[in-house]
């Protein structure tokens, strides 16, 4: 067999809609600062519902300011989020799709939970109990998982492979390692890729309360007082290429995309399995040629939840030993919420960010520490430290684990 | 006659651990009889539909190790607050 010669892989643009800001550059400096974007739950229903908490985007979003007037109509809210931070992405990328064969050579490839289900929520309410016979005509495509690959592909033209990934709370991260692979193994140069998600419906705030994993106060990881996850929205877009691709054209390269790892726990459907999540990160080091000890920063995924914490944490220690040394773990959702299929490129600009800045964003209202989650979290306030490898844990619903690997820009 | 608050309750949970009524006693927990995880959730779910009541938040991290009996009077709790017209939407 003849062997496959792989590329390396580079991130050289960012976008981001988040509750701590309309760029990739606020969410990063929010981070930073250890701002908490959670706060009261702003929805119509707010008064009959039990979940009184959530991180949302700035109601200052306003997708017009980017996304064009036909386009728009043709969108829900988890498009509008991805379109609008994939135009930040590929304006800082640099790259003119417009240029020879780039726009067939490059794949769109997003990741969200549930696609558009404040379309489903806001067209089911019109059936079932305004009694209407008929819904909007553009429910289908508002709704369907794949309109945000389907229209950043529109938007920018991209004509190489597109389509959605849906992992629940690791699709963000499943579709950035599936992006990565495809430039890694040269079926195309450059990837737009990243999550999106916005799905604080009714019927959805419902069915979360009804899991009764949802916290009262704010969101805690890894603190023994913690009570739950909080929801979040937003969209993280980014532009990947090739190394060579990258340097051909003299791009500013963000951070090298190292590795990932994927795996699945097969046991529970919600409890999280420690071997499948350490089987995950494993695989992620040795795709990135980086040994346990190499690594300064982990962005971990530490929703809040009571299983999660200590699940990662054990995990952690199954892969990094039982005295990590140097080791540093965050969970940045304490700041800017879960935002489910959207969560790990979230984070993936908090990892970005302590890589080229030497700045770990902190785990924001840790007050308690916990016998049982034992690792140096970064309590309350970003660290200056040099950050030369970092991964960023994505561990979903299903038993689905997704770990990325990256290493500071070449 | 109608059944009282403890002999609904271990029917439900019963029915969700999928053993005969006589096997719950108030101290029971649910990980005794197999109840874990989802399980849990619906069966809390089961007995608020039954009673048309709401538990208050944050009981999620020990459904696992409640007893029969705590669940029972959790929902009495519940049938006062709601009689008194306190009770969660």
């Amino acid at each position: 067999m003849p062997t496959i010669e792989t590329r390396r892989v580079v991130i050289t643009g960012m976008g981001a809609v988040s509750p701590l800001g309309l760029t990739a550059d606020e969410l990063w400096h929010g981070m930073r600062e250890g701002h908490c974007a959670i706060g009261p739950l702003r929805h119509k229903d707010s008064d009959a519902l039990r979940v009184k908490i959530a991180a949302q985007v700035p109601e200052t979003f306003a997708p017009a300011a980017r996304i064009n007037e036909h386009m728009l109509p043709l969108l829900d809210i988890t498009s509008q989020l991805a379109v609008y931070a994939s135009y930040e992405a590929v304006e800082q990328s640099g790259l003119d799709f417009t240029h020879g064969d780039l726009a067939t050579r490059t794949a769109t490839i997003i990741g969200t939970g549930v696609g558009g289900e404040m379309t489903h929520d806001e067209q089911a309410y019109r059936l079932y109990a305004e009694k209407s016979s008929r819904t909007h005509p553009l429910t289908i495509v508002r709704l369907m998982a794949n309109a945000p690959a389907s229209q950043i592909s529109i938007a920018h033209g991209l004509r190489g492979p597109s389509f959605a990934v849906a992992s629940a709370c690791a699709s963000a991260n499943h579709a950035i390692i599936e992006a990565a692979r495809m430039i890694h193994f040269g079926l195309v140069d450059v990837a737009v890729t990243g999550g999106t998600e916005a799905c604080l419906s009714y019927g959805s705030l419902r069915a979360w309360e009804a899991m009764r994993i949802l916290s009262t106060d704010t969101c805690r990881p890894f603190s023994a007082n913690r009570r739950g996850l909080v929801l979040g929205e937003g969209a993280a877009i980014f532009t990947l290429e090739s190394l060579d691709h990258a340097r051909a054209r003299g791009a500013t390269i963000l951070a090298e995309l190292a590795g990932g790892g994927m795996s699945a726990d097969a046991t529970d459907i919600v409890a999280p399995n420690p071997d499948g999540a350490a089987s995950a990160m494993r695989q992620a080091l040795a795709d990135a040629g980086l040994n346990p000890d190499d690594i300064d920063y982990i962005n971990a995924h530490g929703t809040g939840t009571q299983a999660n914490d200590v699940t990662e944490t054990r995990a952690i220690h199954a892969v990094f030993g039982d005295r990590p040394k140097h080791l540093a773990v965050s969970a940045t959702k304490s700041m800017h919420g879960h935002a489910l299929g959207a969560s790990g490129a979230l984070e993936l600009v908090g990892v970005i960010g302590a890589l080229r800045e030497g700045v770990i964003p902190p785990t924001a209202n840790y007050d308690q520490p916990d016998p049982e989650c034992d690792l140096d979290y970064v309590p309350n306030t970003a660290r200056e430290v040099k950050v030369d490898a970092a991964i960023s844990n994505s561990f979903a619903f299903g038993g689905l684990n997704a770990v990325l690997a990256l290493k500071k820009a070449p | 006659m109608t059944a009282t608050t403890q002999e609904q309750v271990f029917e439900l949970i019963a029915k969700q651990a999928k053993v005969e009524t006589g096997k719950v006693t108030p101290q029971s927990t649910l990980k005794d009889l197999g109840i874990a995880s989802l399980d849990a959730i619906e069966l809390i779910f089961d007995i608020e539909e039954h009673f048309d009541i709401h538990f208050p938040e944050q009981q999620g991290a020990n459904f696992d190790t409640d007893t029969a009996q705590s669940l029972v009077a959790a929902v009495d709790q519940a049938l006062a607050e709601k009689a008194s017209g306190e009770g969660t939407k």
